[in-house]
């Protein structure tokens, strides 16, 4: 107890303004030695200890001045860990070994801390594996790999395995699965031949690419790391979230590699998004698949809200669509984020039209609602074949948003009458029209879901879990609601897209669209 | 402000006070009213009891805004409500199903060079940098957490600790906040110790080391749960609302003391963040305090933990009133008193 209270009394110092406390916690950042230091009295009084005094953190980093702190493998960062850390090239600069680093797409790296440091020490244990020739089935090795179900390794790949794997029958370390997974090729770019490219953004160039390992096409979305600021935002919080995220409706991270400059994130491979299937389509979509792909939508979507995951940026180009019909909501990039960006780092304007009206005067709240309008902007352009508020600026959207659901008023949105930048952009007052005019296609439960998700209060508008319960879905039956969350709505037999009557081509052309598409997937 | 003259030729200056900063290159915004003020100075170093001593508020700080912010306050519980209504549950499931994987009770065990101490004292340094900055508690949680989760997989050398908090505290902003401090801003903080390469070097072994897991169940997630729960119940009563904003304000503030303790790090935020708030509860006096078995833990382990965290306040007891908005700290002292 008594150490226990040492402990506690050490922990923060009174007396200082926050400044001043500033200025010296940071002379307190001073080199710890050694365990030398329990012996020390308590500190109460806001000053350091004696022994360490700011003088010798000073000499310690003059001392080091020409060296980087961050230190070579084998002295300090990585001491035990040396296999970690490839030595400085340059004298300044750490390199990183792939090899035991690689995070394959077995979504257990969560654990990388604590268990993984005993095993550590070490690293060759992967070569010193027994050798056994027990044949091994693709259903074993999937399962010891974690891969999805349905992928596919090539016969070449077994066999090698067999000389170096260990005995199936034991359980594997977390540590020699990842390494076996890097065996196979995962995390390695020699595994993924790149194809043509997508697209290119500010931050990224993504590339249509096909797995050696599986034969499937994957998405390479090439993230450049040197940048200003480090890693990029967007980057960080997409792999983070989507690591977590397993959902039939939301799109799957294969695998992260990590090279000198860049981090590519394999991503499955999708035909297409929704803007270049409606398109294709003459902009003309069946009425029944507008609702199954709306019930995609919400799906994915009450999946992520679930988790507390906000997409915060749903547009067509981010929904990407297979030949089975599935939709995915992709590009995570935005979300768990507190704002919505009107300009990407290099100026280039976001797009507006899907953006609820709280956020384009000014909100940053932090709620589901903000997805939910999105979803009312896209349900009505699949319905009518044109986008619902194709705004160019701030203002413009909001003019295109109050000419057809009326400017609000405090009777349909309270607190809007104080708001500053309402107020100061003094719209007309214009009458709300009726939805029915724009969208004769829709059944009366249509425009009444619509309706809902085009409320200008964000608490008023309906939430993605009520939006699938709604009777507009009624016609799907019952069993979608049950359906496990890794199970695709088309594995149900009554699930069935319908011919779209504006469709053209049914061989889903490369050319044309190629250059604007995937736009999605850039930062 | 302590400056001195290093051997070599360069002049350091430890850290830049908000005032020294060179507006042009500041992204982090400087104004925010949303955020409650929080004391600038405090009267009295006198240690273990002086907690409930009276920290002597100036006049000029006697608060026009004192009512303004907790109407505000009370308006934006009230809007999350309506979401915490549909999701809250859920999410609350979520987040406890997750915690254990992300807790590292051992985090310095293999560390030959740093020690609870400059843990702590780096904790120390990182929760009035957060407040510098403007981020968010959420930001300050992540940053801990990852913090600990490296250093439980890696030996760290003690001179390149400082950096390894600077560098949390970055990756942790990148998820959360609007406006991450720029890495010219952290460097500065660190008096250029450090260089730019050297810093996104390091960021990217911890993204690597942990695998992009970064998004850990946070004290901060909890002590919001518990309390939208408890303003739940409480069917929207404006006393009852007032006493849930002050004790999350109050128990935030023993938060933070908790993430600078490593004697910590073995309870898991969820048992934390309910602890915190009772313990705020009875440090405010509160008549209708929160139920805490509404966390689903033994009374024991509640005991034990709230036992701990008091301790921690009466040692801690200049410190903390630092911690908390103006209003909370005299409000704070008139209950005692």
């Amino acid at each position: 107890m008594k150490k226990f209270k040492r402990r506690l009394s050490l922990t923060l110092r009174g007396s200082q303004t926050i400044d001043e406390s500033l200025s010296e916690l940071a002379e307190q950042m001073t080199i710890e030695e050694s365990s030398s230091k329990d012996n020390e009295p308590i500190v109460k009084n806001g000053r350091p200890p004696t022994s360490h005094s700011m003088h010798s953190f000073l000499h310690q980093y003059t001392g080091s001045f020409k060296k980087p702190p961050l230190r070579r493998p084998h002295s300090i960062i990585g001491g035990s860990l040396g296999s970690f850390m490839a030595m400085p090239r340059n004298g300044s600069r750490l390199d990183i070994v792939h090899e035991n680093l690689k995070m394959g797409s077995d979504g257990e790296s969560d654990q990388a801390s604590g268990t993984s440091s005993d095993e550590v020490q070490s690293p060759t244990g992967v070569c010193l594996r027994n050798r056994t020739h027990r044949r091994i089935s693709m259903e074993d090795l999937n399962k010891r790999l974690s891969l999805p179900a349905d992928i596919r390794i090539p016969d070449g790949y077994l066999e090698k395995l067999q000389i170096s794997s260990p005995p199936f029958d034991q359980p594997m370390s977390r540590r020699s699965r990842r390494a076996s997974l890097s065996e196979i090729g995962f995390g390695k770019m020699e595994t993924y031949v790149k194809l043509e490219k997508l697209g290119e953004g500010t931050y990224a160039t993504v590339y249509k690419g096909r797995s050696k390992l599986t034969e499937n096409l994957v998405a390479l979305k090439e993230i450049r790391l040197e940048h200003e600021e480090g890693a990029p935002c967007t980057a960080i919080r997409e792999v983070s979230l989507l690591k977590d995220l397993k959902h039939a409706n939301i799109v799957t991270l294969h695998d992260i590699i990590h090279t000198d400059k860049s981090l590519t994130l394999v991503f499955e491979y999708l035909d297409k998004d929704l803007k270049q299937y409606m398109d294709d389509c003459g902009n003309i979509m069946s009425i029944h698949n507008v609702k199954i792909f709306l019930y995609q939508i919400l799906r994915g979507l009450a999946y992520c809200h679930r988790r507390k995951v906000l997409h915060r940026d749903l547009k067509p180009q981010n929904l990407l669509i297979n030949e089975k019909g599935e939709l995915k909501l992709a590009d995570f990039g935005l979300a768990r984020a507190k704002s919505v960006p009107t300009k990407t780092y290099s100026n280039e304007v976001v797009t507006l039209w899907y953006r609820p009206p709280d956020v384009l005067l000014g909100s940053s709240e932090y709620s589901t609602q903000i997805d939910m309008w999105g979803v009312g902007c896209i349900f009505f352009e699949m319905v009518s074949g044109r986008p619902l508020f194709p705004g160019s600026t701030v203002e413009d959207e909001l003019h295109l948003i109050f000419r057809l659901l009326g400017t609000p008023s405090e009777e349909t949105w309270t607190g809007i009458t104080s708001n500053d930048e309402f107020k100061n952009y003094n719209f007309p007052k214009y009458k709300p029209q009726p939805l029915i005019n724009h969208t004769p296609r829709l059944d009366s439960e249509g425009i009444e879901l619509l309706t809902k998700f085009l409320q200008y209060e964000s608490k008023k508008r309906i939430s993605a879990e009520d939006a699938m319960k709604h009777a507009y879905f009624r016609s799907l039956g019952t069993r979608i609601h049950t359906l496990p969350e890794n199970v695709s709505l088309f594995s149900l037999k009554e699930i069935q897209l319908q011919k779209d009557p504006g469709f053209r081509n049914s061989s889903y052309p490369e050319t044309g669209h190629g250059k604007n598409r995937r736009q999605s997937m850039l930062f | 402000m302590t400056c001195a003259l290093s051997p070599g030729r360069r002049k350091r200056v430890w850290v830049r006070s908000p005032e020294e900063r060179p507006g042009s290159h500041c992204r982090a915004p400087l104004k925010r009213n949303r955020e409650p003020r929080y004391r600038q100075h405090s009267s009295s170093d006198s240690g273990v009891a002086d907690l409930f001593d009276t920290p002597s508020p100036s006049s000029d700080e006697a608060s026009p805004g004192a009512g303004a912010s907790t109407r505000r306050a009370k308006e934006e519980l009230q809007l999350e409500l309506s979401i915490f209504r549909d999701y809250g549950q859920e999410w609350y499931c979520f987040q406890k199903e997750r915690e254990s994987r992300f807790l590292s009770p051992d985090s310095l065990a293999h560390q030959p060079q740093v020690k609870e101490e400059s843990r702590c004292k780096l904790i120390s340094w990182l929760i009035p940098v957060h407040r510098h900055f403007y981020l968010s508690f959420e930001s300050l949680c992540l940053a801990v957490n990852i913090l600990d989760r490296f250093l439980a997989c890696t030996p760290v050398a003690a001179d390149c600790f400082q950096l390894l908090g600077v560098t949390a505290l970055l990756i942790a902003c990148k998820q959360v906040e609007v406006h991450p401090p720029r890495v010219k801003q952290l460097l500065a903080l660190c008096c250029h110790a450090f260089s730019r390469e050297q810093l996104c070097n390091l960021e990217c072994i911890i993204l690597l080391k942990l695998h992009f897991s970064l998004g850990a169940p946070t004290l901060n997630f909890f002590l919001e749960h518990f309390t939208h729960l408890r303003v739940q119940q409480s069917q929207a009563c404006d006393q009852d609302m007032t006493e849930a904003i002050d004790a999350k304000a109050m128990a935030r503030g023993v938060a933070e003391l908790s993430l600078a303790d490593y004697a910590f790090n073995t309870y898991p935020p969820s048992l934390l963040g309910v602890c915190c708030l009772g313990l705020a509860d009875r440090m405010l006096g509160h008549q209708k305090r929160l139920d805490l078995s509404i966390s689903g833990y033994l009374d024991s382990v509640v005991k034990d933990c709230m036992e701990k965290l008091q301790l921690l306040v009466s040692l801690n007891g200049t410190s903390l009133p630092r911690l908390l908005p103006l209003e909370l700290s005299k409000k704070h002292v008139k209950t005692e008193s």
